[in-house]
């Protein structure tokens, strides 16, 4: 069996465009979570978000990160199409070409599959106007308007793997492309799906990881009207296991990893930034709206992701935790964490990035290599009050230093999808 | 791969609940499509009204897209026909559409949100979102087309969904497979679910399709588990996808090895109008004298396609007069997808 590694991380977040820009922020305790700026969300329920800090993905923004790596004729494509009004598109690849150029991968390894995990498709409310009309006293679509009506060609919304599409075309991929939509919980089980295929010989290498922004009008407001993000518009909205907990805060951005087997990647040369020890997935089972409160599913898969990795629960030396600051959640997963490994520091970035939603896990998955990166275990932005519902050592504002040898993180999806992941150091 | 035993199946489809005789239905080149009043009048594979044991409970269908309704019922007639079936640990890869919010709820919102014919975000962040449901944000999300059956049945073990337009319910049965013959659940159920029916994919669709492609939904589930299983239905031999996404040429032409390596005494194809020919070419380049097409009884069903096409050939399977069966996928997403289905394991 192949043992699973990762050569390559790639990061777009709130805190900056690329993985140093995310580590050193994490590394010094820095939050990004502030007002919207990229569309007037003055008149919304919610009003702050974990928001990458560029107003506009358009073809010059990408230009500039992407490097010519993208044919001009496709970039002018893409923006014709309409496509890019979508800023997740734009994240994945910006993302997926940092790790492919870190992890050192040319043109042999087109035989790459791609798995990644993609958020919801982002409606483009504003597409419908052409179609519109008067029943009376009510506004209907009016379908039949639709194929002769003058509007761009990616209309209505943005199909859910454009992003991996262009990512094919980008790094010239020929193997399948694997789009997880397993909710917050994807971005964990695309890793996972990738170290698996690693492990059972089907890829030699797989590009995978998860890219999302909920940052836009039908998005954020979907997520106010559920009572999910916290009701302040302030900095600190998200507070995880802090006593005075509201609710999450919206992130958006992307991560992403070429992950591939350690023999390969040690005979080319290549450093592991990590490697994949174990993984595990259970549903609650429970309620459309709710986690289990005894959290006794999310225990479950961290204890299969133990199990397959050979470890017990003091071989891990620090949990990044699902941690979305929700009144309910995080009593749960505190439960399920102190019942699996007892005493382990433990810390959440959503306060500081937000909730990325699909690209949730990638992006804490990418947060665990910090440790091994620079023996720094990632603070908990916000948390200032310890809650006794969520009795777990839960790391503060600042980080702490340690040098760790495994680390787990937790993804839990709405609709109950729960996923753990297990990173071992890589050298 | 090892072939895993197929212990249970479920459909629904434009013919109704029930998987058995659809292989019949597809050999014999029936059509179910109808008249489709919600999308103006095109022919369509729509599924009727199901029987209430089955179908979800009034309350419920708030929440639901079309594709987790499909779901919930193809999971439930599982578990109806087959209730020795285990639940607790039973893991379940499901592949499914596109959102499908009802138009309702999305004209209410369009109507609260529009100010002379432009769509105005303050009007839509003060007035639009308060207009529809709170609820339809939960129609909107993908994976609650697996959540959705996941709650209902019980099923707490390894799952993932994935979006599929074609080979990603390939992909899901290939997981499903693996989760069983790497023994990570005793029981996996793998399949899809989708309805192409809503306006916003049907628009895409007739886009990608190409002329004449007639829009279907429905559900299907297979229930794996080890090769030793006393009664099995049939074997899943293959679950493979070919990226056409690079171009379609090169996808044909390793589809058309791993195919001819099969040596299938029949194969049951779903195409896309605009890649039919293409995909009875490669099928002939198999097994010339038996080619079925399901996409002629279900539509172009998206995500549920593969895996109808699936259910059908294990009925050909099970009706004796084949040992060996190949599905062919070709849908929208440029991608070419096969599964293998046998009657006995090769000792």
């Amino acid at each position: 069996m192949s043992r699973a590694v990762i050569t390559g991380c790639g990061v777009v977040s709130a805190l900056g465009v690329g993985a140093r820009a995310f580590w050193d922020a994490l590394g010094e305790g820095r939050a990004a979570v502030g007002p919207i700026r990229h569309f007037d969300a003055s008149r919304f329920p919610t009003r702050v978000a974990g928001e990458v800090p560029v107003l506009r993905t358009d073809g010059a923004w990408l230009r500039e990160y992407l490097g010519g790596r993208l044919p001009e004729s496709i970039l002018e494509d893409w923006e014709a199409s309409g496509a890019l009004r979508d800023r997740k598109i734009g994240f994945g690849w910006v993302a997926a070409l940092e790790a492919w150029r870190q992890a050192g991968c040319g043109e042999d390894a087109s035989d790459t599959w791609l798995s990644m995990a993609l958020g919801l498709e982002q409606a483009f409310l504003e597409d419908f106007g052409p179609l519109l009309r008067k029943e009376g006293a009510r506004t209907a679509i009016n379908w039949a308007a639709e194929p002769g009506a003058s509007l761009p060609r990616v209309r209505f919304r943005s199909r859910i793997d454009l992003s991996a599409d262009g990512l094919v075309r980008m790094l010239g991929l020929s193997g399948p492309v694997v789009p997880h939509v397993s909710a917050c919980a994807a971005g964990t089980l695309a890793v996972a799906h990738a170290a698996s295929l690693i492990e059972r010989g089907a890829a030699t290498r797989v590009l995978c990881g998860a890219s999302d922004s909920m940052v836009n009008p039908l998005g954020l407001g979907g997520m106010s009207r559920l009572g999910a993000p916290s009701p302040r518009a302030e900095p600190d909205a998200c507070r995880p296991f802090d006593r005075r907990r509201d609710g999450l805060a919206i992130g958006e951005g992307a991560a992403m990893f070429v992950v591939e087997s350690e023999e390969r990647a040690l005979a080319r040369g290549a450093r592991p930034l990590a490697r994949i020890l174990g993984w595990g997935s259970t549903q609650d089972a429970y309620k459309t709206t709710a986690p289990l409160p005894d959290g006794s599913m999310a225990r479950k898969a961290m204890q299969q992701a133990l199990r397959r990795a050979g470890l017990s629960a003091r071989d891990i030396g620090y949990v990044n935790a699902h941690g979305t600051g929700t009144p309910l959640n995080d009593p749960a997963e505190a439960r399920a964490i102190r019942e699996v490994l007892g005493e382990v520091p433990v810390s959440s970035i959503k306060g500081a990035v937000g909730h990325l939603m699909a690209a949730s896990g990638a992006i804490e998955i990418a947060a665990c290599l910090l440790p091994f990166q620079r023996d720094c275990l990632p603070g908990t932005a916000h948390h200032r009050e310890r809650d006794p519902e969520c009795d777990i050592d839960v790391i503060g504002e600042r980080p702490r230093e340690a040098r760790v040898e495994a680390v787990l993180s937790n993804s839990f999806g709405f609709g109950g999808q729960n996923a753990t992941l297990i990173l071992g150091r890589g050298t | 791969m090892r072939p895993v035993a197929v212990i249970a199946a479920s459909a629904v489809t434009a013919r109704g609940l029930g998987w058995r005789g659809l292989g019949r239905a597809v050999r014999a080149g029936d059509r179910a499509a109808t008249l489709c009043k919600g999308l103006g009048g095109v022919l369509a594979a729509q599924v009727p009204s199901l029987p209430a044991a089955q179908d979800v409970e009034p309350r419920q269908l708030k929440l639901m897209s079309r594709g987790a309704r499909l779901s919930c019922v193809a999971a439930r007639s599982l578990f109806l026909e087959s209730p020795a079936l285990p639940r607790e640990e039973t893991g379940f890869f499901l592949g499914v559409g596109a959102s499908g919010g009802t138009v309702k709820e999305l004209e209410a919102m369009l109507d609260a949100s529009f100010s002379e014919d432009r769509f105005d975000l303050g009007r839509f962040g003060t007035s639009g979102l308060g207009a529809c449901n709170p609820l339809f944000a939960f129609q909107l999300m993908n994976n609650y087309t697996l959540c959705h059956a996941a709650i209902r049945e019980g099923l707490r073990g390894p799952n993932a969904a994935i979006f599929s337009r074609g080979s990603g319910t390939v992909l899901a049965l290939a997981e499903a497979h693996h989760a069983v013959a790497a023994g990570d659940c005793e029981v996996a159920l793998g399949g899809g679910a989708d309805s192409a029916l809503h306006p916003v994919t049907w628009a895409e669709l007739r886009r990608e399709a190409g002329e004449g492609v007639v829009p279907g939904e429905g559900a299907a589930l297979l229930a794996l588990a080890a090769p030793e299983h006393a009664r099995p239905l049939g074997f899943l031999e293959r679950c493979e996808v070919h990226p056409g996404r690079q171009g379609l040429e090169l996808a044909l032409e390793s589809a058309r090895r791993s195919l001819q390596a099969m040596s299938p005494e029949c194969v049951v194809l779903t195409a896309t109008p605009n890649r039919r020919e293409a995909a009875r070419e490669l099928a002939t380049s198999a097994c010339p004298e038996a080619i079925f097409e399901a996409s002629t009884l279900f539509g172009e069903s998206l995500a549920a396609s593969a895996v109808l096409a699936t259910v059908a050939a294990l009925d050909l399977l099970q009706e004796g007069e084949v040992c060996r069966t190949a599905v062919l996928v070709m849908g929208p997403d440029g991608d070419v997808g096969l599964v293998g289905l046998a009657r006995e394991v090769a000792s």
